[in-house]
């Protein structure tokens, strides 16, 4: 009964446009017309792809940019916001030009004459989150001081460079793209937070007679010192990073290219 | 729902949260709690902000009552405290008067001055010619009526001269 009904819905929703013979004065009939427009079902499938594009991807991208710059300080947890730095914004445009060379974005698919303004409008603020995300991606990864910032800043720089004049469809550049930034996760959350010291609560000479060798890395490496949940909220913030960017579209409008 | 809806719904969900994060950012909260606080302080810098753009900026009468009350009971610290919160964008020239003149009440001294105050009162006084450059206090209570004149006395206190050593001085009096 009630899929009866929700036939009868669908139907009514169905827009059928007739158009009637029509006799011309020379009394030549023009062409007789009749087009349906798409289907209850293609709508709904253009209203969720819509959902998801515009409201569902800025979130995530956000969420990924609020999570970026977040850190929990030692041993309170007390929230510290790093906004990110130069170096980072410029590395996110390097990676959305690397997105179009890629593949994994086509600009006239996501800004045409043929679209709306609000379409536009849309689609660009869509991207804004994309650049917003990825510049704080690279704040997440890259040592905030000292010379480990300086390394693996040249290590990214070294690579973004690179891959600006290879070939790459999509799939393979967010492969590559996702490798780095697992790397530059391990190196950062894992391999330097081990070798920072804990905060000494019992006095600075006490830490170095407990932890020398740490203390010693942290004393000339800058390495700043956080709790552990910094890296797990890391860890999420490229999480849903790359999920964004695996949903999101090579072209938004009809011809979705996803 | 239309597509076209779902993208302005989707523009205005984006800016909203986009905003929010820019606010962290800016104000840096160090716990949840300090992230309520902060957005109060932000919506009410908002507000005047706004009052002053739209010219229907007006100071807080009560906290200022609260203010004049400590001030005239030689409470200075928290008058102070008082004057700066009825008027947090510092666009009112007699709020101002009172908080410049509650450094030199409190600075004051017989035999000497206290300098740190007094710089802090010849600073805050600063302010008063760019918001009313002919302000004269209307307060019966207060001796120095004008900026210029509590200018006169920061100064003269601060400058050590032959004068500081008049044994007279010890039996002036507070303005």
């Amino acid at each position: 009964m009630a899929e009866t009904l929700k036939n009868r819905e669908i139907a009514e929703d169905i827009d059928v446009i007739e158009v009637e013979k029509v006799t011309m004065p020379g009394d030549r009939p023009i062409q007789t017309a009749s087009r349906q427009l798409p289907s209850a079902t293609d709508e709904t499938r253009e209203r969720t792809r819509a959902v998801r594009l515009y409201i569902f991807l800025p979130i995530i991208f956000l969420t990924s940019a609020l999570m970026g710059g977040l850190r929990l300080a030692s041993p309170d947890g007390a929230f510290v916001f790093i906004a990110p730095a130069l170096v980072c914004l410029l590395f996110a445009l390097v990676t959305l030009i690397l997105f179009v060379r890629g593949g994994m974005i086509s600009v006239e698919g996501w800004f045409s004459d043929d679209f709306s303004t609000s379409h536009n409008i849309a689609n660009g603020v869509v991207l804004a989150s994309v650049f917003a995300a990825t510049a704080q991606v690279f704040n997440s990864v890259l040592p905030e001081t000292g010379l480990p910032f300086w390394v693996v800043t040249f290590c990214f720089a070294w690579s973004l460079w690179n891959n600006l004049f290879a070939e790459f469809d999509n799939k393979k550049l967010l492969r590559s793209l996702v490798a780095l930034f697992v790397f530059a996760f391990v190196a950062k959350y894992i391999i330097l937070t081990g070798l920072t010291a804990p905060t000494g609560e019992s006095g600075w000479l006490r830490s170095v007679i407990e932890n020398p060798v740490r203390e010693t890395a942290t004393a000339l490496l800058a390495l700043p010192r956080y709790s552990a949940g910094t890296g797990y909220i890391q860890f999420f913030c490229l999480l849903f990073y790359f999920t964004g960017l695996y949903l999101l579209p090579r072209m938004t409008g009809s011809a979705d290219g996803h | 729902m239309k597509i076209k809806y779902i993208q302005i719904l989707g523009t205005a969900i984006t800016a909203v949260y986009g905003l929010f994060i820019v606010f962290l950012y800016a104000a840096e909260p160090r716990s949840l709690e300090e992230v309520t606080t902060k957005a109060m302080s932000a919506v009410e810098s908002t507000v005047s902000k706004g009052q002053i753009l739209t010219g229907t900026y007006e100071i807080d009468q009560a906290r200022f009552g609260e203010g004049l009350a400590a001030f005239r009971a030689d409470n200075f610290v928290l008058a102070r405290d008082r004057f700066e919160r009825a008027d947090p964008e510092k666009r009112d020239a007699n709020t101002q008067f009172y908080i410049a003149y509650s450094y030199y009440r409190q600075g004051w001294g017989r035999v000497s001055n206290d300098d740190a105050l007094f710089k802090s009162g010849l600073e805050a006084l600063q302010r008063l010619p760019v918001i009313d450059p002919d302000f004269v206090s209307k307060d019966p209570d207060l001796i120095i009526k004008t900026a210029a004149e509590l200018r006169g006395e920061f100064e003269e206190g601060l400058n050590v001269t032959a004068d500081d050593f008049n044994p007279l001085k010890l039996v002036r009096e507070r303005k």
